[in-house]
This record gives structure tokens, sequence and C-alpha cells, in this order.
């Protein structure tokens, strides 16, 4: 630590110019978990919040909301039995409403949901869902900030359906859209309002998440047809989108720690082979190869550790300017974990290039060599 | 016992399908508080020969012992710590550490052992200071001269006190006069400290500061007188 601290400080220009590129990478990383990470929520915020242990969709589905439809009436049949102590429909549209000043149309996933059950969001404002108001509906706080508010009604598209505004929830989001909760059965009346839209099913919904521990996925498999559960995380996955957004941006992440693997390796193999006879004066005097492995891999330890918290900085900063609406979700957890990954796979770039040491010969530093 | 015996060493290189001997049944002993030198040629083994008394190579044939201990049986691994605790080298001009001042250019060797205690700070200071860089503490290598140079590196070779002291060319890049000061330097302290200390030299001029001169020739020594 010696060693690395004070040549740092003696070869400023030098550390200050392989430090930029640590923090640009790290800011790159940064900036990029944030993108995935609004990216995700938008798609799947809804789906992640629901708090369910086991999710019954089609079969043939492949949890995605798309593809599926199953009979509203299990909910009601599997509570109580294979260890479920509550099932709660849902079912997805995306619709399209007028905002209340009439002047601009918007996109929103429209969502039918059992009131009163744990698939149903708190509100922050207003009130719940109710089985009596049969169109009262609760929006997600996105849609307040385009001038949607309690009371509101909301005229749905190619449809003669009237929503009111009762409640506004937080973050969520459903397919890219904001969520708009309703009571399943008004769903059910606008989603299959055309005759044999339901598939000839009684009352369907797209899926009904289950809640309890040690449910027994392949009992309720076996006695219901046409069904197939799956865990939480593959009904994520199944969100339009969701795998193929988080698997860019965790390609784009993967490459990144190679090459910053990559460049911290290269940046220390030339400057060992530059001290090739300094380092050989220090192991003729008597240091041990740990000892100057030590002093190199000590150096990118701090190196990068200024410069990833120097990246996490400006990551903060550039979060300031982004535009509005740009799906930028930054998760402090997340931010820390990254900057952990980047800091071992920096050192570990030095731990490769640092091994050269061994072979530098001590003799080196003895004038000529017969 | 103390001090440098070398007892018929040879050192063989390989180059190409014939074998070189470097050294040629070398004897020598150096007893504590002696300064010798060693001259020759380039090429005739001199390097070769402090290479091996120094512990960067191990001899071909014959016993080296250090301090009594004997260099051939000691592993690969060790020789860098038995080189940090028995060995002070003396080395040409640009071989200091150019980011650390001359204070520091002496701690890090008291670092490699460990922790440096504050003893061995009041060490290096004295051990400076008597060397005349009392006033250079804390510069750089940059912004010393020549022969202040070589003065910290002749601290450098003191501040473990090790026994043995081994010059390579130690007066190489300097003019007469600071050549002097310098060699006449390491036989102060050599004598003050009573250390065995060889110096390897092409330069003649210097061989009144040493008890006993030998030349090399073609890898065999002799005494010159």
């Amino acid at each position: 630590m010696f060693l690395a601290i004070k040549e740092m400080k003696h070869a400023k220009k030098r550390f200050v110019m392989i430090g930029s590129i640590i923090m640009l990478i790290a800011w790159l990383v940064f900036i990029l978990s944030g993108l995935g990470n609004g990216l995700s929520t938008l798609a799947a915020a809804t789906m992640k919040n629901i708090d369910g242990d086991l999710f019954i969709y089609e079969e043939g589905s492949a949890a995605t909301m798309m593809k599926t439809k199953v009979e509203g009436k299990i909910a009601d049949d599997v509570e109580g039995k294979y260890g479920v102590t509550e099932a709660a429909q849902f079912g997805q549209s995306t619709i399209n409403v007028k905002s209340p000043d009439g002047k601009s149309k918007n996109d929103v996933a429209f969502l039918g949901i059992d009131p009163g059950k744990f698939i149903e969001p708190k509100v922050v404002e207003g009130k719940q869902l109710s089985a009596d108001d049969k169109f009262g509906v609760i929006i997600d706080e996105t849609l307040k900030d385009k001038g949607y508010k309690i009371g509101d009604k909301l005229v749905v598209a190619s449809s003669e359906m009237e929503l009111t505004v009762v409640g506004i929830t937080e973050g969520e989001t459903f397919n890219h859209v904001p969520s708009v909760f309703a009571n399943v059965d008004t769903w059910q009346d606008y989603a299959f309002a055309a005759p044999g839209a339901d598939n000839g099913l009684e009352s369907p919904v797209a899926m009904i998440a289950l809640q309890g521990t040690d449910i027994d996925a392949q009992k309720i498999e076996d006695n219901y047809d046409q069904i197939e559960t799956f865990t939480k995380s593959e009904a994520v996955m199944g969100m339009p989108g969701y795998k193929e957004e988080s698997g860019t941006i965790y390609m784009m992440l993967a490459f990144l720690f190679v090459i910053s693997a990559v460049i911290i390796a290269v940046f220390f193999y030339v400057f060992i082979l530059q001290k090739t006879q300094q380092f050989g004066v220090m192991k003729a005097i008597g240091a041990s190869n740990r000892f100057i492995k030590n002093s190199i891999i000590s150096q990118v330890f701090v190196l990068s550790f200024i410069s990833i918290i120097a990246g996490i900085v400006l990551t903060y900063l550039t979060a300031l300017v982004f535009p509005e609406g740009m799906p930028f979700n930054l998760d402090f957890k997340m931010v820390i974990l990254y900057a952990v990954v980047l800091l071992i796979v920096s050192v570990l770039g030095s731990v490769i290039s640092a091994r050269q040491v061994t072979k530098i010969d001590p003799l080196t530093a003895i004038g000529r060599v017969e | 016992m103390t001090g440098l015996v070398l007892k018929n060493v040879t050192k063989s290189f390989k180059e190409g399908d014939s074998t070189v001997d470097a050294l040629k049944n070398v004897s020598l002993t150096v007893e504590p508080g002696e300064f010798i030198a060693i001259i020759g040629p380039s090429g005739s083994g001199k390097s070769t020969l402090l290479s091996i008394a120094g512990a960067l190579l191990q001899p071909s044939k014959g016993e080296v012992l250090v301090n009594g201990t004997d260099i051939g049986k000691i592993k690969e691994k060790e020789l860098s710590s038995f080189r940090l605790t028995d060995i002070g080298f003396i080395l040409q001009t640009s071989n200091l550490i150019p980011y650390l001042t001359v204070l520091d250019q002496l701690l890090i060797v008291c670092k490699m052992k460990g922790k440096v205690t504050s003893k061995q700070i009041e060490f290096a200071k004295t051990l400076l200071t008597d060397l005349g860089l009392g006033q250079k503490l804390k510069k750089f290598p940059n912004e010393l001269s020549g022969g202040e140079r070589q003065r910290v590196a002749i601290a450098r070779a003191f501040v473990n006190d090790s026994n043995i002291i081994l010059a390579d060319e130690p007066t190489a890049s300097l003019d007469s006069n600071r050549a002097f000061e310098v060699v006449k330097q390491i036989s102060k302290e050599v004598k003050d400290r009573n250390k065995a200390a060889v110096m390897v030299t092409h330069d003649e001029r210097m061989l009144e500061f040493c008890d006993k001169v030998y030349r090399m020739e073609d890898g065999v020594l002799t005494l010159e007188g």
C-alpha cells in the first residue's frame, strides 16, 4: 500500500488517465443498470408487485399474458385446497382512454382483479375498489401527472364503457403503459363483449395468482384441464418484452465488465513491463514476489475504488439532467452491487498482470551478467 | 562464522550446445571489517561472482557461505528474504525508486520485512546524516546529484544491518572527485560497522581505499596484493 500510494501521488497524470477510463466505464455500467431497471419496471411492475407464490395460466401459454385464458371459477375452487390460502383472478387488456380535457388519448393497461384480495394495490389517494362500485377504477400516479384525477370519467375507446377514477396508486405499470385496475367482471364485460371471444369458457380470466405455503402445483395441474402453473419469476419473464429488454441490458453489462477487466490487465501489463528494471532492483535488494504483487494489486484496488466512487457521483449528476419520462430508475442497492462487481473484476484483471512479476529476474539489477 | 566465504566455486552457463565456465574454481574469503575490490575486464566474470555472493545465482559447483549459511542449500523461494536480511547491495546510480523520497528509499527496505518501527526510522536518519544527506531526506532522486544518489544507495545497503555489503560498479557515471568521495564513504561505513564488503569495479583509481584487490580474468580470480 505504501509503495502504491507514493507512486500514485508521484505520477498523478498517468493514474488520473487510467482512473478516468475506469470512471467512465463505471458510469456507463450504472447508467445501463438504471435504464435496465427503469425498463423492467415499465414492463412488469404490476406483475412484480403481485405477492403471489404460484400462478395459473392456460396450458401452452408459456406464461405469456397475450396467450392465456383460464376459467375464473378455478380461483374459488382451489382456495383452501392444495395449500392455497388465497386465490385471485387477473385479467388484462390494453385500452385507449381519452384524457379528461379531451385533448389527448392514452394507452393504459386495463386490469381486472378481485377487489379486496392481495392482488389489489394499495391506494395512496382515494378509495380501494369495491364490488358494489362496478365502474370504479384505481389508476397509476403517472396518469395523475397527465391530468387525470379522482372523480374523472374515463371513456374507453371503441366501447361504450365509462369508468370512474376512485383511487390512485403508485409504481404500477404493466406492459410499458400505466395500469388501471377494475373489478374483474367489469373487465370481462369489456374483453369478451364480442360473441365467442371467451372461447366457450365460463367467465374467463388471464391468470390466477395463488398465495400459500407449500402449494402442491402438480395436484392442481392434475385436477384441472388445460392449465399450467408457473412460479413468480417465470411469470415476470413471460411479460411481453421483459426477457428481451433485460437480456440486452445484461449482455451489455457483462461485456462492460469483461472490457474493464481487460483494460486494467493490459494497462498494468504494460506498466509492469516498463518497470521491469525497477522491480529487478527491488527483488535484488530482497523484495519477495508477493511484496511487489501486493503493491500492484493494492494500487489497482485504490485506483478502482476512487474511480468507481467518482463514477457513482457522475451517474447521479447525469440522472438529474435526464429528461422526464425517460425510463431511468437508479436502485441504490443495485449501484452498490455493480460497484462491488466492477471493483472485483478490476482487481482480478490486475492479479492476472501481476503474475508476470514472478518472471522478472533480479539479475537485471546487476550491471552486466556474463 | 561471519563474513563471506567462497570455496572452489564454479559457475557454468549453457550457450547453445556448449557450456561456458564463467567462474572457474574461485575461492575467496572476506572477513568482517574487510573491504576488498575485484577488478577485471568486462566479460571476465566479475558480475557473476557478485551475483553468486549476493544469492542472486546459485553456484554450479562449490560452496558459498554467507554468515556461515550455505547459499546452495537455500530454497529458491527463500533466497529473496535471505538477501533482504543478510546482504546489502549497492547498485549503479539509476537504481533508486523514482517516486520515493530519500528517507522512503530506506524505509521501503524495512517495509519488505514487515512493519517499520520508529527505531528503524531513527537508524535510517542517522545513516543518511552520516553520509551527509541529513538535509535531503524529503528529496526525490531526480532532485539529487549523481554522487548524492549513490550515497542514498549506500545508506540503503546498510539499513538492514546485514553483514555483507556488495557493491556493483558504485562509481560508474560519476566524475573522479565524486567517485572518490563515494568509495571513501563506503570504506568508512564498512570499517565503522564492521561489515564484509566486496566492490566490483573497473575503475583502478579507487583501489587505494581497499584492503585487498583481486583481479578476475576469464573466470579465474587472483590476488593482486
